[in-house]
């Protein structure tokens, strides 16, 4: 499998757009700041990387939706399809939907209707297409949606898919977190023997994949496609496990033709949570045996925060950036890494010039919903 | 290559099988009853999972029983190739709107950590996968009214895919106060299953067939999808719509609107309505049996055919 990717849009607390966000991320320039939507009076965890959009300060409905609606249009222009999306199927994978209104609704009597707990009904009204899905996929969603729509194009369904992710924080996530943190993690550390845990973010991302097979008049290629990898663990509904994280990455490279050792660069899930973290670096140690020295690895969640259902499109993005650019940007706030990812190639501190020809993308979720996406450079 | 419903199980108040499913609706009038999960599950386990994720374990051991995936408690076929299809709207709103209250009223302090598996909406889909094996692709679709058949839709391009040799679709929507409240009426408060699979799949380990799948369509109103639909497909025995659908429907066929019964169906119609119509197929209806959710008022109308299974002795000519 070879999709073209041929456009790219996205949205976080680290820039307004994926050219803003990747400029920051290289230069180490993060999203935390003080908690804006939330009282926080009710918290031990202040800070979150939040999308600076509510000059006003309160808190209002449909904020996931304008995020979405942001980075599909951009990736939409960047592909030079315009904002009539009819007959473009447009799939969105999200961990919390619009949770956030539904939150709103029900404790402060916001309007809210079911109409717009899913992204259809406002996909239509700013792009006119009916053919949209809504997956709520926890942590991995927007690589499984990433995995529907190169299906979808592979069956011959559509000649040009969307593939987005989309989340904002909802209040129950942070609570029920912060709940058993007494003492919050004040930064967000993947891989530091001190991480204590991640941090929410607010982020949208979008990319357009086109059938390999389709004319097209030509404009950007940023990359192609080569397979996703999906399993579930089966086993528990919020802590990983790394058989079947090893085992999605093993068939991402079944699916996709290559092996361990193709590979340059490795975006990481890298939570920060203790688990994640532990669990995600032996499954790739286990996977990658003596070639796991090769590939640089990094992550760009202590800079964009967990976006949640967006994280594994908005990690794609920026591989494809790094992709067309030859800068790594850097693992912030990895100060000393855990034991066992000692010996491998991890950017820190600053961004690293690396040329990427292959990458492995990571995206697992609660629920033990596990995808890994294999993509190349154009 | 055809693909097949080769199981249902139905958790609805009132019907426990696709027979009993198809005989309810035939009286037009709600059965009565609840679902009890730990009257088919067993208690154990149960206390912190919500409503929701217990109606649709429900109907997933039904299914899992019905198709032969389960026997004496043990999968039949390779977990890792099974892969799991739930679709609900209003699955775990409540768990969410309670939680964000008792923060405002008590802080922190006031809520469960017992909660927060049901503050993801995949919970359902997940608790499946965990108390079978089903190590495959998962997936929980909350597509608004289209949603149940566009989780049959996506659960088929699994198996197109090559991505899953078993997939089983779960329609579920809890009913409680908080979900009322934004649907604005009572919810079914149950759960619906179908298990499909490429007919030689079901042929080599023996099951039956209840139903082939037909072709499927989606966009932006009533009229145009069934439109596209009859391109390709022969004319409708039955239809499976909402009430507000039937205006745009071929007259003087019967309309059977799960919603007259058994209230708000929402995210989980359209699987009821394929388990309702193999219910029908199963005793003798005459198909195919044409499927529409999702009405013009929505964002989008999903529609898909089931056919009647080709009779034994009868062998489709080769292609």
């Amino acid at each position: 499998m070879r999709v073209p990717i041929i456009g790219v849009g996205a949205v976080a607390s680290v820039g307004r757009d994926a050219d803003e966000i990747f400029a920051g991320l290289c230069a180490g320039r993060g999203g935390l700041g003080p908690m804006r939507g939330f009282d926080s009076g009710l918290y031990n965890g202040k800070q979150l990387f939040e999308i600076d959009d509510r000059p006003e300060g309160a808190d209002r409905t449909l904020r996931a939706t304008g995020f979405l609606l942001d980075a599909v249009g951009q990736a939409a222009a960047d592909a030079g399809l315009g904002d009539d999306l009819s007959g473009v199927p447009v799939l969105v994978g999200t961990g919390l939907r619009e949770l956030r209104s539904a939150e709103l609704w029900w404790r402060d009597g916001a309007p809210f209707g079911v109409d717009r707990l899913h992204f259809g009904t406002a996909l239509r009204e700013r792009f006119g297409t009916a053919d949209t899905l809504t997956v709520s996929n926890a942590c991995s969603a927007s690589l499984y949606t990433l995995a529907l729509g190169a299906d979808l194009l592979a069956m011959g369904e559509a000649d040009t898919v969307i593939v987005a992710g989309v989340d904002s924080i909802t209040e129950s996530m942070h609570g029920l977190a912060d709940r058993v943190q007494p003492n919050p993690p004040t930064a967000l550390r993947t891989l530091d023997v001190n991480r204590r845990g991640t941090i929410l973010g607010d982020g949208a991302a979008a990319v357009v994949l086109r059938g390999e097979h389709v004319k097209w008049p030509g404009g950007r290629l940023w990359g192609r496609l080569r397979g996703v990898g999906m399993t579930c663990d089966a086993k528990h509904p919020t802590a990983p496990d790394p058989e079947q994280v090893a085992e999605a990455m093993r068939q991402a490279h079944r699916l996709a033709g290559t092996r361990p050792e193709d590979i340059d660069m490795v975006m990481l899930h890298g939570t920060g949570t203790p688990l994640n973290d532990l669990v995600e670096i032996t499954a790739y140690g286990e996977v990658f045996g003596e070639a796991a020295g090769g590939p640089v690895l990094t992550g760009i969640k202590p800079m964009t925060g967990h976006t949640s259902g967006s994280a594994g499109l908005m990690s794609l993005v920026t591989t494809l950036q790094t992709m067309a650019t030859g800068k790594v940007p850097p693992l912030v706030n990895l100060d000393e890494p855990i034991e066992e990812a000692a010996g491998l190639r991890l950017v820190r501190a600053q961004e690293a010039k690396h040329e990427v020809a292959l990458a492995q993308v990571h995206g697992f979720g609660f629920g033990g919903v596990n995808a890994v996406a294999i993509v190349e450079g154009s | 290559m055809r693909m097949a419903v080769t199981g249902v199980g139905v958790a609805l108040p009132g019907a426990d099988s696709a027979t009993a499913l198809a005989a309810a609706l035939a009286t037009g009038r709600h059965p009565g009853g609840a679902v009890e999960p730990a009257a088919v599950l067993g208690k154990k386990g149960l206390r912190y999972k919500d409503r929701a994720t217990q109606l649709g374990l429900c109907a997933a051991q039904r299914v899992l029983t019905d198709s032969g995936l389960l026997a004496d408690g043990a999968l039949t076929v390779d977990g890792t190739r099974t892969a799991v299809l739930v679709s609900s709207n209003l699955g775990n709103v409540d768990t969410v709107c309670r939680v964000v209250r008792t923060i405002a009223d008590e802080g922190t302090y006031g809520v469960s950590p017992m909660d927060t598996p049901n503050a993801s909406s995949n919970i359902i889909a997940s608790e499946i996968a965990i108390r079978w094996g089903l190590k495959g692709p998962n997936l929980m679709l909350c597509n608004g009214p289209a949603s149940g058949l566009d989780a049959i839709r996506w659960g088929a391009a699994l198996l197109r895919s090559g991505r899953a040799d078993h997939v089983v679709v779960v329609g579920v929507e809890p009913d409680n106060e908080i979900a009322r409240g934004l649907v604005g009426g009572p919810l079914v408060d149950g759960a619906a299953a179908v298990v499909l699979e490429h007919t030689e799949a079901a042929e080599a380990r023996g099951a039956t067939v209840r139903a082939l799948i037909g072709a499927h369509t989606r966009g932006l109103d009533v009229a145009g999808t069934i439109g596209e639909l009859a391109e390709v497909e022969s004319e409708p025995a039955a239809w499976y719509a909402p009430a507000a659908a039937t205006p745009s429907l071929a007259a003087g066929l019967p309309v059977h609107d799960l919603a007259a019964v058994w209230g708000e169906l929402s995210g989980a119609l359209g699987v009821v309505q394929c388990a309702a119509a193999v219910g029908a197929l199963d005793a003798g209806a005459d198909g195919p049996m044409w499927l529409v959710a999702g009405t013009d008022s929505d964002d989008g109308v999903a529609t898909l055919v089931l056919r009647p299974p080709v009779p034994a002795g009868v062998q489709p000519a080769a292609v």
